[in-house]
């Protein structure tokens, strides 16, 4: 190629090609520079009462242990009797039966076909075998010490909280990890018990707490949001109340948690959101955004 | 007729060179390594001394202590005798062949004798050695089997280690006996 | 370095191109460097990265400097070996980690690499790949040592998860202070510059080239049925996935139509489920033919047996085997990612998006300009290819890098360290400030146990004195007449 005379700058345009000899160093700087840059293309914005809307599924969780908590620590001063718990805890139980199939109007019922008395089996099967276990469950861990008890509990719970399902697509989520975590944190502590009507009530106990009662509650926020907030709320309060009168520091500090992580967690995370950063440009990786594997199929 | 030139080695130590030309097809290199130093020995000694008597406070068993007398005795004999080199010579005869001899510091000679039909070339090549990039001299043989091929690789005073001034002159001295007609180049 | 306008008389930055006159190899009016190119990637190892370096390598031999290669040793194929006119290459005895990178504690190759920069009296050193630690080490190196340093970016790198935040962030300390950055296409420019947070500026865009006598078409091609030709490798980054939708549509569609495959990789097992579920691989005639890995030498024994080539990269910075499909004289057809939009032009490529639909449209129009002959012939787009990317204009290209490097001072140590801290972010910088002290502790730790003086200089084998050149003359009158 053969040196041409090169006309006025003006009249020749920067272009983004490679093939051609371009009058311009290799290291020009076009105004077209990070022209297809994009920046957070897919952020989303928070609403503030939105997010802590949705930040009472953590608090309604927190406050399931705490009461969990609460109630196993008057059982075993004997301050509660058992069998005001075991009635209690059946009857709520039954409103709430009867409370989650009205919610929906049976539309959950018909779509999962699972009948009244396929329910009722599986209540009296978990009833039947735990009751026949108790007696096993009161002896598991005597040759555990207690501190290892409480510590494992401790442990099981925090593991329950941090695999609990709240609803996000995580890969950290892992709903039976979670609740059979928090069955063996019950079953822990039940064994420390004075006797095995007590387990036998814990346990059922707990499967109520950690098992029925965030399903009612997933049902509640979907259909009839505000009635869920007042539950809520409510649950808050007498978890509060319940942990007042054994410890009014732990109180304080379980109301401080919870605070925080209704109100400030939602306004920090709307906060940082201004710091966010993402680079869209023609340099990402495509994605293929069709399902390929009917060609497969 | 004889000479001798001072050159270094890769670790800056001092190298005597001691040129014999016997015949105008017999010539014998002669490279001198400095000896043992007593700055290095004292040294040595010292510290193994200091660390057996170390040793000896926490433990306080005085067999460490003649161990470590032994020790530095049969350390420094078996170094004399199977280590340190003095002297290495390197003694080529046109038509007959290659020798090396190797005196360690206690008077044992060790010698290699390469005949000249399986001497294919003497060249010097370069090499990665300890953290190091370094020039040696080295005998090629040839391989029965590929007319053109090498059989081995054998490296001319491999512990005196000297620098690419003094591999010049010896190279040069043996490309003379090697092939007396090729035109030698003069690169560097 | 900012472009003056004014007319075409004046030598201005690459306003005028002269062609190598061949006997006037070692240009005197330019001064000759000495170049030390690192890279973990080098021959044995076949790819992308190896021959850019070599080619390079030997173009700028070519033009009068002194090149020499360090790299990590393959095998057994450690310590000293010299390829073609006189090019040196060194195989370090360092270990390799994985995928051919060399595991790194940024002290370790000191010692080696401050010897043979000071044996070979290196004043250039220019570092491939941000996938090599070697090449990285070789600049924090270099920058304590006082010699001037490039670095040439060949891929293009995303910023979303941990593993990329992280490079990009070594990235930015390995560039920080690097004199002068070059990146094969602009889209990667770009990328680099984001990603380091450079000034663009010190970014130069020279492509890659390719050896258009060893792609060239075939003369004697039968015009029967039309085959189309993919040569990748088959991994989820190539989009073999989108082939298994594409494969079957046009092949149901068009009766005569053939694909030939060439490559390896993982996903290859999906493409023979393709064949088999749509009974693609019938013996009467084969329309799926699955080749596996191909030598380097057999490529384009492959190409020139299509018509049109494929090419489904969800990413590529610049991408080599559509230049060298188009060389061969097929069409080519691929998706419009990173920098393939500026490699070819619009008359001998059809972009499409990332999907099997815009693909198939893609290949249709090809298929429907083919059978209408509205298409240039082989010999026409490989006469228009050839003139596009050579080697020699990328040697001369970077030999303007090297001499404006030249020019430029190298940042002494505190005002290095300065930059670091300042550039890199409060805790890294100041991580790697540390780290560039202690590398310069035991380089002074270095030069006190093993001085310059005791360093023999090497005997160059290229450049103005080189012993090679001047040895073997007659490989200088063959190199004349070798069109490029």
């Amino acid at each position: 190629m053969c040196a041409q005379p090169v006309p006025n700058t003006t009249e020749i345009r920067w272009q983004k090609v490679l093939y051609e000899r371009q009058p311009f160093p290799d290291n020009y700087v076009d105004q077209r520079f990070l022209e297809e840059l994009r920046k957070n293309i897919h952020a989303r914005k928070y609403q503030y009462w939105a997010v802590v809307f949705e930040s009472s599924v953590v608090i309604q969780q927190l406050c399931s242990v705490c009461v969990f908590g609460v109630i196993w620590w008057y059982m075993d001063e004997g301050l509660l009797a058992p069998h005001w718990l075991l009635g209690t805890g059946l009857a709520l139980s039954l409103t709430g039966y009867v409370l989650f199939d009205l919610l929906d109007g049976g539309e959950g019922r018909r779509k999962s076909g699972r009948t009244r008395w396929a329910d009722l089996k599986s209540a009296l099967v978990f009833i039947t075998f735990t009751y026949g276990f108790s007696p096993v469950l009161k002896t598991l861990t005597e040759s555990v010490s207690t501190d290892t008890i409480y510590a494992m509990s401790v442990f099981m719970l925090l593991g329950h909280l941090i695999f609990f399902d709240y609803g996000a697509n995580a890969a950290i989520v892992s709903s039976t990890l979670s609740l059979n975590m928090a069955i063996f944190a019950s079953v822990c502590l039940a064994s420390r018990l004075p006797r095995t009507l007590h387990a036998f009530i814990m346990v059922t106990f707990a499967i109520q707490i950690f098992a029925l009662w965030p399903m009612l509650q997933k049902k509640l926020k979907a259909c009839t949001p505000r009635c869920y907030v007042g539950v809520t709320l409510l649950f808050a309060f007498s978890a509060l109340g319940g942990l007042l009168s054994i410890s009014a520091v732990g109180a304080t500090l379980f109301a401080l948690l919870l605070v925080s992580i209704s109100c400030l967690c939602p306004f920090y995370l709307i906060r940082l959101q201004l710091f966010k950063e993402n680079i869209h440009g023609p340099w990402d990786e495509a994605e293929i955004k069709e399902d390929l594997s009917r060609f497969l199929s | 007729m004889e000479d001798e030139l001072s050159f270094s080695d890769i670790y800056g130590g001092r190298l005597a060179l001691q040129r014999r030309y016997y015949s105008p097809s017999c010539r014998e290199f002669c490279l001198s390594c400095p000896r043992l130093s007593l700055r290095s020995l004292t040294a040595v000694t010292c510290s193994v001394w200091l660390a057996a008597y170390g040793l000896f406070t926490l433990c306080e068993n005085s067999m460490i202590l003649s161990a470590a007398i032994f020790i530095t005795l049969i350390g420094l004999l078996g170094y004399l005798h199977f280590v340190k080199i003095d002297q290495e010579t390197l003694l080529i005869i046109d038509s007959l062949g290659i020798q090396m001899t190797s005196s360690y510091a206690s008077g044992k000679e060790s010698t290699t004798f390469i005949e000249m039909g399986k001497v294919k070339d003497v060249i010097i090549n370069e090499a990665i050695y300890m953290q190091k990039v370094i020039y040696y001299l080295c005998i090629l043989l040839n391989d029965p089997m590929e007319p053109n091929g090498i059989s081995q690789v054998v490296p001319v005073f491999p512990s005196a280690k000297p620098r690419l001034d003094c591999l010049i002159e010896v190279y040069r001295s043996c490309q003379e006996i090697l092939a007396p007609g090729k035109a030698t180049s003069t690169s560097p | 370095m900012a472009y003056r306008g004014g007319g075409g008389r004046r030598h201005g930055p690459s306003a005028a191109f002269h062609p190598v006159s061949p006997g006037r190899l070692f240009t005197c009016r330019t001064p000759t460097h000495n170049i030390c190119m690192v890279s973990d990637f080098f021959y044995p190892n076949m790819g992308g990265v190896e021959s850019h370096i070599y080619q390079l390598s030997q173009c700028l031999i070519e033009r009068g400097h002194k090149v020499i290669i360090v790299t990590h040793a393959y095998g057994n194929r450690k310590g000293i070996r010299y390829l073609t006119k006189g090019l040196k290459v060194y195989y370090l005895p360092l270990k390799v980690m994985y995928n051919q990178s060399t595991a790194t504690t940024l002290f370790h190759s000191l010692p080696l690499l401050r010897y043979i920069f000071v044996r070979e009296r290196v004043t250039i050193i220019h570092s491939h790949s941000s996938f090599s630690a070697m090449a990285h080490d070789a600049l924090f190196h270099a920058k304590t040592m006082g010699l001037r340093t490039v670095f040439t970016d060949h891929s293009l790198f995303g910023f979303a998860d941990v593993s990329s935040v992280l490079t990009n962030k070594l990235l930015t300390v390995s560039l920080c202070d690097t004199n002068h950055i070059i990146c094969v296409s602009y889209t990667s420019k770009e990328n680099t510059v984001l990603r380091a947070a450079l000034n663009p500026e010190i970014v130069s865009v020279i492509p890659n080239a390719v050896d258009p006598t060893d792609f060239t078409p075939d003369p004697f091609r039968r015009h029967d049925s039309i085959t189309i030709v993919i040569v990748s490798r088959l991994v989820y980054r190539k989009g073999t996935d989108l082939l298994s939708g594409i494969i079957p549509e046009l092949c149901q569609k068009y009766q005569d139509l053939n694909f030939i495959i060439g490559g390896e990789g993982p996903k290859r097992i999906i493409l023979e489920e393709v064949r088999e579920r749509y009974q693609l691989h019938d013996s009467s005639k084969i329309r799926v033919r699955l080749l596996g890995a191909l030598e380097h030498k057999d490529v384009r024994n492959v190409l020139v047996q299509g018509h049109i080539f494929l090419n489904t990269s969800l990413t590529e910075a610049f991408c080599m085997a559509i230049v060298e499909a188009a060389s061969c004289g097929l069409q080519v057809v691929s998706t419009r990612v990173g920098g393939i939009p500026e490699v070819l032009p619009e008359n001998l490529i059809i972009l499409c998006e990332p999907s099997v639909k815009s693909l198939c449209e893609g290949l249709e129009k090809a298929i429907s300009q083919l059978k209408s002959g509205v298409l240039p012939a082989p010999e026409k787009i490989h006469n228009i290819v050839k003139t596009f990317y050579t080697w020699r204009n990328v040697a001369e290209r970077t030999e303007k890098v090297y001499n404006r490097v030249a020019g430029e001072t190298v940042l002494p140590m505190d005002k290095r360290l300065e930059r670091l801290m300042s550039h890199c972010g409060p805790v890294t910088g100041c991580i790697f400030a540390l780290l560039a002290v202690f590398n310069f502790l035991f380089l002074t730790f270095l030069r006190w146990m093993t001085p310059d003086s005791l360093i023999d200089v090497a005997i160059d084998a290229t450049g103005p004195k080189g012993a090679w050149i001047n040895q073997y003359p007659y490989s200088r009158k063959r190199g004349r007449n070798k069109t490029r």
